[in-house]
C-alpha cells in the first residue's frame, strides 16, 4: 500500500470509527432528542455515502433520493407481504435499486459534468411523478402506510430503541459497503476522477468502473431509503423529494468530499446544527445556507480536506526547516 | 376547436415566461460556467419586490415591476462580486455557493413575509374573446411584455458591443481575455442581467400563478428542463425549447390531465439528452 493510499484508508476507517458512538446511544439513554439525532445522523450518513461513491469518480449524482425511493418502497412492499426479517429487507433495499441502476447507468453514464447533474436531477423528478401516477403499486400521493417494523429472526424490533438500532446497523452496512467499493477500486476511481481520457488510453475500462460505482451508490441509497421507511413506518413520496438531495450533497462538501471521515463529519455536524437551529425553525434553512456559503468560501476542500491540507503544509514546512538545519 | 386555440395561446404565454427565466439561466452558464441554483430565488424575490411596492407602498404596478427588475439586477451584481466571482472556475463550488444563497434568500423572505402565499393579484382582470378563442388579459399582457424583453435581450446579445463581448467570453474565455475583454467587468454584468430577467419574470408572473417563498424550486426545475432541451449556453435554444415546454404543458394539462404531461416531457428531455447531449440547437457553448 502506498503512503497516500494508506493515509486515505486510515481516514476512511476513522470515519467509520466516528460512527461507533451511534450504536451506544439507544442503549444508554431514552432521551428523545439524542435518539432522534442518532437516527437522523444514521440516515444522513447512509445517503451521503451514496453521494461520496460517485464523487470519488468526479461525478456529482442527484439520483440519491430516487434510489432511496426504490429501496424504501421495495422494502415496504416486502414487509407488507409478510417478510419482515431485517436481513431480507436490507437485501431487497440494496438489490432493487442496484438492478435498476444497471440499465439506467448504461444510458446516463455516457454524460459528464453538468449534463450528468441535470439528467440525474430530472430522473428524480420522473420518479416522483411515477410514484404519484401509480397508486395501485405505490399508493400514489398517500404512499404505503403502516409498514410493519423489521424483525430479526422472530425478535421484534418495533420499540423506539429497536428502530434506532436497525437504522444505525443499516448505516454501518452502508458505510462498510462504501468503504469496500472505494478502497477496492480506488486506483481506477482516482484515475477516472483525475483524467478520464488518460485513464482510458492507459487501458482503464472507464464505463465498467463508472457502472460499478453507480450500482454501488444506488444500493447504498436504497439502504438509506429502507432506514427511513422503517423509522417512519411509511413509504411516502415526500420523504424522497428531489430537493432533499441538496442536504446530502451539502454534508459531503461541508465535511470534505475526498474522504469518508469528511462525509461523516459533515453529516454529523450539519444534522446536529440543523437540530440546534430547529428551536428557530424559521431560521434553520438560512443558517444552513450561511454555513454552506462560509465553508465553501473559506474551506473549499471541506473541513476535513482543509485540515489535512493545513497539516500537510505544516509537515512540509517542518521537513524543509530540518533539511536547512 | 375554441378550447384548442385558447390552450395554444396559453401555451405560448407560458412559453414566453419560461423563455425569459431560462435565457437568464443559460446566459450565466454559457458565459461563466456557473449553474446558478439561486436563479429561482431571484424570480421569487422579483415577485416580492413588486408585491411590496404595489401593496405596501401603493406604487402603480408598472413602475413596481421596473423597480423590482432593477433591484434584482443590483442584488445579482453584488452577489456575483461578493460570492461567485472568486470561485467561478469551480463548477461544484459555485453550485453549492448559489444553493446556500438560495436558502438564505428563502429564509429571509419567509421571515419578512411569512411562509403562506402572499395575496398578490394582477391589476388587470377579464379576458379577450375573439372568433374561436379567448385569453385572459393578464396572460396577454405578460406575453407582450416578455416578448419585448426577449427581443431586448436578443438585441443586447447579438447587436451590441457588450453582447459581442459576452458571446466572445462564452465561446473562448482565454482568447476573449487576450482581446482585452475583462471577466471582472463582464461576469457581474452578465449575472446582473440574468437575475434582472428572473426578477422581471417573477414580478410579472407571480400575480397570475402564486407568490410563495419556496416557489423558486419549481422554476429552477423548469429552467433545467428547458436549457437541457435547448442546449446549455444557447440563448436561441432556450427560447425555442421554452415554447415547446409551454405548449406541451398547456395541452397536456387540458387533454391528458394530472402529471402525465409533465412525465411525457421529462421522458422526452431524457431521450433528447441521450441522443443529442448538446440539446436541440446543437451548440456546445462551453464544455460541461
Amino acid at each position: 500500500m502506498t503512503p497516500n493510499r494508506h493515509r486515505d484508508f486510515k481516514l476512511d476507517t476513522w470515519g467509520i470509527v466516528l460512527l461507533l458512538p451511534l450504536i451506544v446511544v439507544p442503549f444508554v439513554t431514552t432521551n428523545p432528542l439524542l435518539n432522534s439525532l442518532t437516527y437522523q445522523s444514521a440516515i444522513g450518513v447512509s445517503a451521503a455515502m451514496a453521494v461520496y461513491i460517485m464523487l470519488r469518480m468526479g461525478l456529482l449524482s442527484f439520483t440519491v433520493p430516487a434510489f432511496m425511493a426504490f429501496g424504501g418502497y421495495a422494502a415496504a412492499m416486502l414487509a407488507k407481504s409478510g417478510t419482515t426479517n431485517v436481513l431480507a429487507l436490507m437485501a431487497i433495499a440494496f438489490i432493487v435499486p442496484a438492478l435498476f441502476a444497471i440499465p439506467l447507468g448504461t444510458l446516463v453514464l455516457r454524460l459528464k459534468g453538468v449534463y450528468f447533474i441535470f439528467i440525474t436531477f430530472i430522473f428524480n423528478e420522473i420518479l416522483q411523478l411515477i410514484l404519484f401516477e401509480t397508486p395501485t403499486l405505490t399508493g400514489g400521493s398517500d404512499g404505503i402506510s403502516a409498514v410493519p417494523p423489521a424483525t430479526f429472526f422472530g425478535m421484534g424490533l418495533e420499540t423506539p430503541r429497536g428502530l434506532v438500532v436497525v437504522t444505525v446497523i443499516v448505516c454501518f452496512v452502508a458505510a462498510l459497503s462504501a468503504l469496500a467499493v472505494t478502497q477496492r477500486f480506488r486506483p481506477e476511481f482516482t484515475s477516472i476522477e483525475e483524467n478520464e481520457t488518460l485513464a482510458e488510453s492507459l487501458g482503464v475500462a472507464v464505463w465498467k468502473y463508472r457502472t460499478i460505482g453507480f450500482v454501488a451508490s444506488a444500493g447504498v441509497s436504497g439502504l438509506a431509503g429502507f432506514s427511513m421507511v422503517n423509522m417512519l413506518s411509511t413509504a411516502h413520496p415526500s420523504s424522497f423529494a428531489s430537493w432533499s438531495v441538496n442536504a446530502y450533497i451539502a454534508y459531503a462538501f461541508v465535511g470534505g468530499r475526498s474522504t469518508m471521515l469528511g462525509i461523516v463529519v459533515g453529516s454529523l455536524l450539519l444534522i446536529v446544527m440543523t437540530n440546534v437551529f430547529s428551536a428557530y425553525a424559521h431560521l434553520s434553512a438560512g443558517l444552513f445556507g450561511i454555513l454552506l456559503l462560509v465553508v465553501m468560501m473559506a474551506a473549499p476542500g471541506g473541513l476535513v480536506g482543509t485540515a489535512i491540507r493545513f497539516l500537510d503544509a505544516r509537515k512540509a514546512r517542518a521537513q524543509g526547516q530540518g533539511v536547512t538545519q | 376547436m375554441q378550447s384548442f386555440i385558447s390552450t395554444g395561446l396559453i401555451g405560448l404565454s407560458l412559453g414566453t415566461q419560461y423563455a425569459l427565466i431560462s435565457i437568464g439561466f443559460t446566459l450565466i452558464f454559457g458565459i461563466m460556467g456557473v449553474v446558478n441554483f439561486a436563479h429561482g430565488g431571484f424570480y421569487v424575490l422579483g415577485g416580492y419586490f413588486a408585491f411590496t411596492l404595489t401593496h405596501k407602498l401603493g406604487l402603480p404596478y408598472v413602475p413596481a415591476v421596473i423597480l423590482a427588475m432593477l433591484a434584482t439586477a443590483v442584488l445579482g451584481y453584488i452577489i456575483e462580486r461578493l460570492f461567485v466571482e472568486k470561485y467561478v472556475v469551480d463548477h461544484l463550488a459555485t453550485m453549492l455557493i448559489t444553493l446556500g444563497i438560495y436558502q438564505i434568500m428563502t429564509t429571509g423572505i419567509t421571515l419578512v413575509y411569512g411562509a403562506e402565499p402572499a395575496e398578490f393579484r394582477f391589476p388587470v382582470s377579464g379576458s379577450l374573446r375573439g372568433g374561436g378563442f379567448y385569453i385572459p388579459y393578464a396572460n396577454l399582457i405578460v406575453f407582450v411584455v416578455c416578448a419585448i424583453a426577449i427581443a431586448a435581450v436578443y438585441y443586447l446579445v447579438f447587436k451590441t458591443r457588450y453582447g459581442i463581448a459576452l458571446r466572445a467570453m462564452a465561446d473562448d474565455g482565454p482568447v476573449a481575455r487576450a482581446q482585452g475583454i475583462h471577466p471582472a467587468k463582464m461576469f457581474p454584468m452578465a449575472f446582473g442581467l440574468a437575475t434582472a430577467l428572473a426578477g422581471l419574470t417573477g414580478a410579472l408572473v407571480t400575480p397570475i400563478l402564486a407568490l410563495e417563498p419556496h416557489g423558486g424550486e419549481a422554476v429552477l426545475g423548469k429552467a433545467f428542463v428547458i436549457v437541457i432541451l435547448g442546449g446549455l449556453g444557447s440563448v436561441t435554444g432556450a427560447m425555442i425549447s421554452a415554447f415547446i415546454v409551454g405548449l406541451v404543458e398547456a395541452y397536456s394539462s387540458v387533454y391528458l390531465g394530472g402529471s402525465k404531461g409533465a412525465l411525457a416531457l421529462f421522458v422526452l428531455v431524457v431521450i433528447i439528452l441521450l441522443v443529442r447531449p448538446q440539446g436541440l440547437m446543437g451548440t456546445v457553448a462551453r464544455r460541461a
